[in-house]
């Protein structure tokens, strides 16, 4: 199968080398794929004023490997067809020679079948673990690494007895509650609930039902967008924030705003970065971040933050490998590390080791109450 | 003879003109499609490859809703069906071969579904409009849901990955050669269908089922037939699709996508096979151009659809074509050398026809009220009744436009009380509608075509040329008899006027040489020389038939002209029977037409 | 009855009435007119937006009500107008378009106010305690909204003379214009009616749901299972078909898990359309 794989993209590298170029002298080109459209949408324009703020800094310095970056962005939001058509003319069509990605796992999947191995390819956002392609380098949070200090942590603070898992059902949904019953029953408490909901879902009366019902003092909440803004205002609304806690890890600053800071008693968010951590690295770049888009920038949220951090592993491991072609990307990527505003990250088996962050909410937004420092991601990739 | 010689070659360069002219779509097509990686790029055919593959699940969607008048919402789920079965087989086939041949049933399989799901849903319901749109519709939302669910099956919301194209040909290059061959195929298929008979009768369906049905064609069956082609298609684009992107979503099976399938059939064309499959292409990478350099395209292309859907509704196409409004269907089929028309297969003998005390209330009114008579042999039979009588009523009941709620019908000794038009049509029986109802769209000649056919046309013949130019004596009669139709055999029957039209349906009533006809007014809104001659036409088409006729008719002076019996109804039930000179004396008669009795 | 089940019963009520609440406009504008408004859970979603602009610009939230029925009935009178009265004979055409007003409809949203999750407060949305249990006052007071706007507009069809003259209408038009009914008038204001509905229900509904540019695609989905099952043009077919729609999806739901109560509603109004396609209740 694998030599079979070789001779394919050998054959296709071949025939796509007959396809016209663009290449100016002195840039590096790199495809920036974040969703402009569909349900991720929202997530467009923060993503892309850091993708942009990120190339704008790296080109300050002296540029990746000495050449000053040529942002090319693409629509992820789209179906994974339509999202492999525009990444490819931005790879084989513009000459991008990089791709940062941050989207969901259904476009990573046609991206990572497309690319085979041929151009690096940074995937930035939380996901649910597990893509060890070759030419892939994952930065984001994984459920082991959200969930393996901070459950713990939650079990000695607030001494939850029963926990309820309720998430979306696709496969981010069921990766992080499998994970974190493991280190719910490893804290000696119980796991009363373990429920999946599909995206459509608008009315979550019956599921908050059983939550109370089950006697549940803690909730992780493994919804996505929407579902996870509609759960959580009804969920206040029922008056259970003051009965249970909820942990969730996929809550950022949109999320929050549409749940709204009087829904979010006793919410807290395990995540990699928050626009309020106060680190010194990262209120360097949120004031960097509001100096150059002004007071009417798009809100900063973990996810586009990601985008950021992509660019700063690229640029980590361009300097370790000194060259941008994907082997010796590969032969470099492992031990690859940097300081950017989540603190400081290093690339271990495709992954990174990074700050997680536990934030609990206030009038004022997300407040980090903990900080673990330099969390496995938990992941076995071979390299 | 050297004159005919001539005659004969100048049809049958006709006729290859007229090949010729049904293909050219196809081959403009063809010719565009080689050059484009010539003259772009293996990039740019990589890129048109994906919507050349949705241009073909398109044109399934224009031929369902431009050809046969019924809107199918949710095309994705055969689509997606196509291109999840198909990535099992081309992932099978890596390994193995042999499995190649499994991508035919992964082909056939979601058009037998639709076959299936098409039969069941239009054997109930002639009304195939909005409310099969709903159902299609909610499908493909379940399909989906399944799609998502079932992730052992289908790989779940990340899709069925890893799928390589068919052995011997390379996705970004040789595939696209695939790709193009298939739609340039498809066009061509469809293009050649449209002008064979079962085209005609495609365009007949969706402008007047009714009139379908009364000729005995099984409506449900010949619609279901070509939502099962336009599955296939579907499945088809789908396959195909599966292998030049490698990868299968739920996306592939969404209400989403159904309806960007409608949107380029409704922009393209949809009544133009080729105007479909570039409406899907021309849109769809236009967005996707479009998409990179402006935020808002999708109000463009909103804006676009509701200026297609109300002011163009034959999209693009509509525009280049020199087509009349009138001409639905290509009317050179006039070209087709004639020849003589099978049998026609209706029954010999007149059936015998008995009402048993039929009833028939609707909303509290009491249409029929306990209506037994009965009529064996040939002969007009003339009905008469002052209005609400139930006439019209005893018709409708008898050809399953109105349900019965009490008695039995007998027809050749068959029951037939609720069986649709189309079962009574072809025990032999004829009806001519008292507004008359013909296809308005299509020609006069393939008007009467159409009426040929009925009971004559069989599986296969359908898809052959030869049907356009079916001649039988009776037909040659009907044109000396009605001169007025042999001139305007090109017209659009939807511009005669009413005389005229009356006597096109007539004559379509009587070409399926039925031996039982029911005649509601045939000679509303004619002249008295126009009537005159009308039923002069009926008694000369009912002896040369042999047939049985129920004549419902207000004119005394022409039922006394008829010399036959005479049936009166009066409030849903029949009140005297017998020749016209006796129920003019009959007391009961008197007092109902005078109106002394209610 | 012990908390648990008051729960449950409240919380099934507040479905129904959510439900029924949001098919009210289309089962006026499809019910009654027959057409196919694809952009109804549009007018839902316009609604919402009125209270998330009305927050914004610091007014008191009731001017949302007075807001959206003056958007609403704006849109809708040019919808009507241009859009669906060229458009009555061919009920396709109408579908597609506007099913177009609704990809409008939600692109200009989008433009105004982003893509993203918008938030309403609303006081009333804490528990307050009912029996054994809490329930958020807000949701009881919907209910009681729902219920007395039902009702509201079942006197005005069955007791006023305009109503008297839709139904005229609604039976047969030819007849009613020969009386003199200005059909073409009706019709409009029948649609401006409609879609106001529709504005109110999404008005109501903001502080209890997530408001972002798409949610009107299930508003729209769910109206027509709603209206194909109970039957068009009733008050019963309405009641008949919340009732068995949202019944159905809550308990599959509650049994099998959300997924398989959604897939229960395709399934059931599958088969109504094919077994039943005018409902249990309908007017013909």
């Amino acid at each position: 199968m694998d030599r079979r794989l070789l001779i394919q993209s050998a054959a296709a590298a071949a025939t796509l080398g007959a396809w016209p170029l663009a290449r100016a002298a002195g840039t590096t080109k790199v495809a920036v794929m974040i969703p402009q459209s569909g349900p991720a949408g929202l997530f467009g324009p923060s993503a892309k004023a850091c993708a942009e703020l990120a190339a704008e800094t790296i080109n300050a310095r002296g540029g990746l490997l000495g050449q000053k970056i040529e942002l090319l962005f693409g629509d992820a939001g789209l179906a994974p067809a339509e999202a492999s058509q525009a990444v490819l003319k931005l790879w084989k069509g513009s000459g991008a020679t990089a791709v940062i990605g941050m989207h969901d796992s259904a476009v990573r999947g046609a991206l990572v079948g497309l690319f085979k191995g041929q151009v690096p390819y940074f995937y930035t956002p939380v996901y649910e673990g597990g893509e060890c392609a070759k030419g892939t380098y994952v930065n984001g949070e994984t459920p082991q690494q959200q969930l393996q200090p901070v459950i713990p942590w939650i079990a000695s603070e607030r001494k939850p007895k029963k926990w309820y898992m309720i998430g979306n059902d696709y496969i981010w949904g069921r990766n992080t509650n499998a994970a974190a019953k493991g280190y719910i029953e490893k804290t000696g408490a119980q796991v009363v609930g373990d429920e999946y909901l599909p995206f459509t879902v608008d009315n979550f009366d019956a599921s908050l039902a059983r939550i109370r019902d089950s006697g549940a003092d803690a909730v992780l909440v493994s919804l996505v967008g929407g579902a996870s803004v509609g759960f959580n205002k009804a969920f206040a609304s029922f008056g259970l924030a003051d009965k249970a806690l909820r942990l969730g890890t996929l809550i950022e600053e949109n999320t929050l705003a549409g749940i709204g800071a009087a829904n979010a008693k006793n919410l807290y968010s395990s995540a990699g970065y928050f626009a309020n951590v106060t680190t010194p690295a990262a209120t360097a770049f949120a004031s960097a971040y509001a100096k150059r888009f002004g007071p009417q920038a798009p809100a900063l949220n973990g996810l586009a933050e990601s985008a950021y951090e992509g660019f700063l592993m690229m640029e980590a491991i361009a300097k370790k490998a000194g060259s941008l072609s994907a082997a010796k990307l590969d032969a470099a990527c492992e031990g690859a590390s940097y300081n950017g505003p989540r603190g400081a990250v290093t690339m271990k088996a495709r992954h990174v080791e990074q700050d997680v962050y536990v934030a609990d909410v206030t009038d004022k937004g997300f407040r980090v109450v903990k900080t673990f420092s330099r969390v496995s991601s938990g992941q076995t990739c071979k390299v | 003879m050297a004159s005919s010689l001539v005659a004969d070659r100048a049809a049958a360069a006709g006729e290859r003109r007229l090949r010729g002219r049904s293909l050219w779509p196809a081959a403009a097509l063809a010719a565009a499609l080689i050059a484009l990686p010539i003259l772009g790029n293996d990039f740019l055919a990589y890129q048109v490859a994906l919507f050349l593959v949705y241009g073909i699940a398109t044109q399934g969607v224009a031929l369902c809703w431009g050809r046969l008048g019924f809107l199918p919402l949710g095309h994705g789920l055969f689509f997606g069906l196509g291109a999840y079965l198909a990535g099992d087989v081309l992932k099978a086939s890596a390994e193995q071969p042999a499995w190649l041949l499994g991508l035919l049933p992964a082909v056939l399989l979601p058009a037998l579904l639709a076959w299936v799901v098409a039969r069941l849903l239009f054997a109930r319901s002639l009304r195939s409009g909005p409310y099969f749109s709903l159902i299609t519709l909610a499908m493909t939302m379940l399909g989906f849901l399944a799609a998502q669910q079932w992730s052992g099956l289908t790989g779940g919301f990340n899709g069925m990955g890893n799928i390589p194209e068919p052995s011997g040909l390379e996705r970004f290059t040789t595939l696209y050669w695939l790709i193009a061959a298939v739609a340039v195929g498809t066009t061509a298929l469809l293009g050649t269908l449209i002008r064979r008979p079962i085209g005609t009768l495609w365009s007949a369906i969706a402008q007047n089922e009714d009139r379908m049905q009364l000729f005995g064609y099984a409506t449900d069956k010949l619609k279901a037939d070509a939502y099962g082609l336009s599955a296939l298609l579907a499945a088809l684009a789908g396959a195909l699709f599966a292998a030049h992107q490698g990868i299968v979503t739920p996306q592939a099976m969404s209400f989403v996508l159904s309806t960007e399938f409608v949107i380029w059939a409704a922009v393209g064309g949809k009544a133009s096979p080729l105007g479909a499959l570039l409406g899907a292409v021309l849109v769809g990478y236009a967005s996707s151009e479009l998409r990179d350099h402006f935020a808002s395209w999708e109000i463009f292309i909103g804006l676009l659809f509701i200026a297609v859907v109300r002011f163009l509704p034959e999209g693009l196409a509509g525009l280049s074509a020199r087509r009349s409004r009138g001409q639905a269907v290509p009317a050179s089929n006039a070209l087709v050398e004639a020849t003589t028309a099978p049998p026609a297969r209706a029954p010999k003998q007149v059936p015998g026809l008995e009402f048993n005390d039929v009833r028939c209330t609707r909303g509290g009114v009491r249409i029929l009220g306990g209506l037994s008579f009965s009529l064996q042999g040939p002969g007009i039979r003339a009905v008469i009744g002052p209005n609400g009588a139930g006439k019209t009523s005893a018709f409708n009941v008898m050809t399953g436009r109105l349900p019965a709620t009490g008695g039995r019908i007998r027809l050749a000794d068959q029951d037939i009380t609720g069986w649709p038009a189309w079962r009574v049509a072809r025990l032999g029986v004829g009806r001519k509608m008292q507004v008359p109802s013909v296809f308005p769209e299509l020609t006069v000649r393939q008007n009467l075509s159409v009426a040929v056919w009925a009971g004559r046309l069989h599986g296969l013949a359908a898809l052959q040329r030869a049907p356009h130019g079916w001649q039988t004596s009776l037909r040659g009669e009907m044109m000396e008899w009605f001169p007025e139709l042999s001139q305007s055999l090109d017209s659009p029957a939807g511009q005669l006027s009413q005389g005229h039209r009356q006597a096109l349906e007539f004559a379509m009533t009587v070409l399926p040489e039925p031996h039982l006809l029911l005649l509601d007014e045939p000679c509303a809104g004619l002249s008295p020389a126009e009537t005159h001659r009308m039923i002069d036409v009926i008694q000369r088409a009912v002896q040369r038939l042999g047939a049985g006729a129920l004549l419902i008719e207000h004119d005394l002076a022409a039922v006394a002209a008829l010399r036959g019996d005479v049936y009166v109804f009066h409030q849903g039930h029949l009140l005297a029977q017998g020749p016209l000179q006796n129920l003019q004396s009959d007391p009961a008669v008197r007092e109902v037409y005078a109106g002394a009795r209610k | 009855m012990d908390g648990g089940t008051l729960l449950h019963g409240l919380n099934l009520i507040y479905e129904l009435a959510t439900l029924a609440l949001t098919t009210l406009g289309l089962a006026v504008v499809f019910g009654l007119l027959g057409v196919m408004n694809m952009a109804h859970g549009e007018f839902v979603m316009l609604g919402a937006y009125s209270v998330v602009a009305v927050q914004q610009w610091g007014l008191p939230t009731l001017v949302a009500f007075p807001l959206a029925i003056v958007v609403c009935s704006a849109l809708g009178w040019v919808v009507e107008r241009w859009l669906i009265r060229p458009l009555y004979a061919r009920p396709f055409d109408t579908l597609l378009a506007t099913w177009a007003l609704a990809m409008l409809m939600r692109k200009v949203v989008e433009a105004i106010w982003g893509k993203g999750f918008r938030n309403v407060e609303d006081a009333l949305t804490v528990a307050m305690p009912i029996g054994n249990t809490a329930y958020p006052a807000y949701r009881l007071g919907l209910i009681a909204l729902a219920v007395v706007l039902i009702g509201a507009l079942f006197l005005w069809y069955r007791r006023t003379n305009t109503g008297l003259r839709v139904r005229a209408m609604v039976g047969n038009p030819t007849l009613a214009q020969a009386l003199g009914i200005d059909t073409r008038k009706l019709a409009s204001r029948t649609f401006i009616v409609g879609v106001v509905l529709a504005g109110v229900s999404g008005v109501m509904l903001a502080p209890l749901i997530r408001i972002e540019p798409n949610i009107g695609v299930d508003y729209l989905l769910d109206a027509f299972f709603v209206l194909v099952v109970g039957g068009l043009g009733t008050l019963a077919g309405l009641a008949g078909g919340v009732g068995i729609i949202g019944g159905a999806q809550a308990l599959v739901s509650s049994m099998a898990g959300q997924t398989n109560g959604y897939a229960t509603v395709l399934i059931i109004s599958i088969l109504f359309l094919w077994l039943r396609p005018d409902g249990i209740f309908s007017r013909r």
